[in-house]
């Protein structure tokens, strides 16, 4: 059952960086392989699913992030409206999922959305990650799947030294004290 | 640690991924009709070389596919990473 609670709810501000769970924000999960599922999602939400590794698109309201050659990962730009908080799923699932294109998962109560702002945001990464951040850090719109403090993230390069954070809600006040603590001696 | 070029992700640490075993092993087509020691041969028994080995990896922490890889077991020297389904590289 969704309950849109997220187990965090806090804001920080260090020097250098600021770091806020944002939630709750609706993220859907995507699976798919042939053409017609991706033009199909293209027409729905009006954003092509990028083909490319490592890379997201988008509008003002929503993101389409790559998480492999056949996932990938929707999340809105804006808090949920709860008086049509199911609109996008269900229109997915309906073009998607009920004609057997593809997969509709709503994933919102799996991830929870931690933003990283700050000219210290990578530095704080690498104290507990084994990607090599050097390209991803110029590229807007990148997107990375690796572990911080052997724990798996979702990373998606917002705008230069703006990054939101995926982490699985059972992991994430863990992370969260993590982020906190490394935060403390950058 | 070393790296390991993921056919998807492109080039990421070692500890994102992992090792699955030998790769290429054929699931024989009627099960029912072998041996105990074939049936066994084909679940349990793996090459160990010492030397160039042909194995299965899965990118765990990044896109989560599988795919093959070619490795020097003695110096982790990789010669080689293809997709699933791909034919292997010959020696
Ligand atoms: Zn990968």
């Amino acid at each position: 059952m969704l309950n849109y609670n997220s187990p965090i709810l806090d804001s920080k501000n260090y020097s250098g960086l600021k770091i806020s769970v944002i939630e709750p924000i609706i993220k859907i999960n995507l699976r798919g392989k042939n053409r017609d599922f991706i033009t199909k999602i293209g027409k729905e939400l009006s954003i092509i699913p990028p083909t490319e590794a490592n890379t997201s698109s988008g509008n003002e309201n929503l993101n389409i992030l790559w998480l492999s050659p056949d996932e990938w990962l929707i999340y809105s730009n804006n808090k949920i409206d709860f008086k049509n908080n199911n609109s996008l799923e269900d229109k997915l699932f309906n073009e998607i999922s009920k004609v057997k294109l593809g997969a509709v998962t709503n994933v919102t109560d799996h991830w929870i959305m931690i933003n990283l702002k700050g000219e210290k945001v990578f530095e704080l990464l690498s104290g507990g990650c084994p990607y090599n951040f050097n390209d991803f850090k110029n590229l807007k719109g990148s997107v990375t799947q690796t572990l911080v403090n052997h724990i798996d993230v979702i990373i998606h390069n917002k705008d230069i030294n703006d990054l939101n954070l995926f982490v699985r809600r059972s992991f994430s006040e863990h992370l969260w004290s993590w982020i906190n603590d490394g935060s403390r001696f950058i | 640690m070393f790296l390991i070029n993921c056919p998807y992700c492109g080039e990421r640490d070692q500890s994102e991924f992992s090792a699955g075993g030998e790769a290429h092993i054929e699931r024989p087509k009627q099960p029912t009709e072998l041996s105990d020691d074939q049936w066994a041969e084909f679940l349990f028994m793996r090459k160990n070389i010492k030397g160039i080995q042909y194995e299965r990896w899965n990118h765990t922490h990044g896109c989560r596919k599988w795919f093959n890889m070619v490795r020097d077991t003695s110096n982790d020297k990789i010669h080689a990473v293809y997709k699933m389904g791909e034919k292997p590289p010959v020696k």
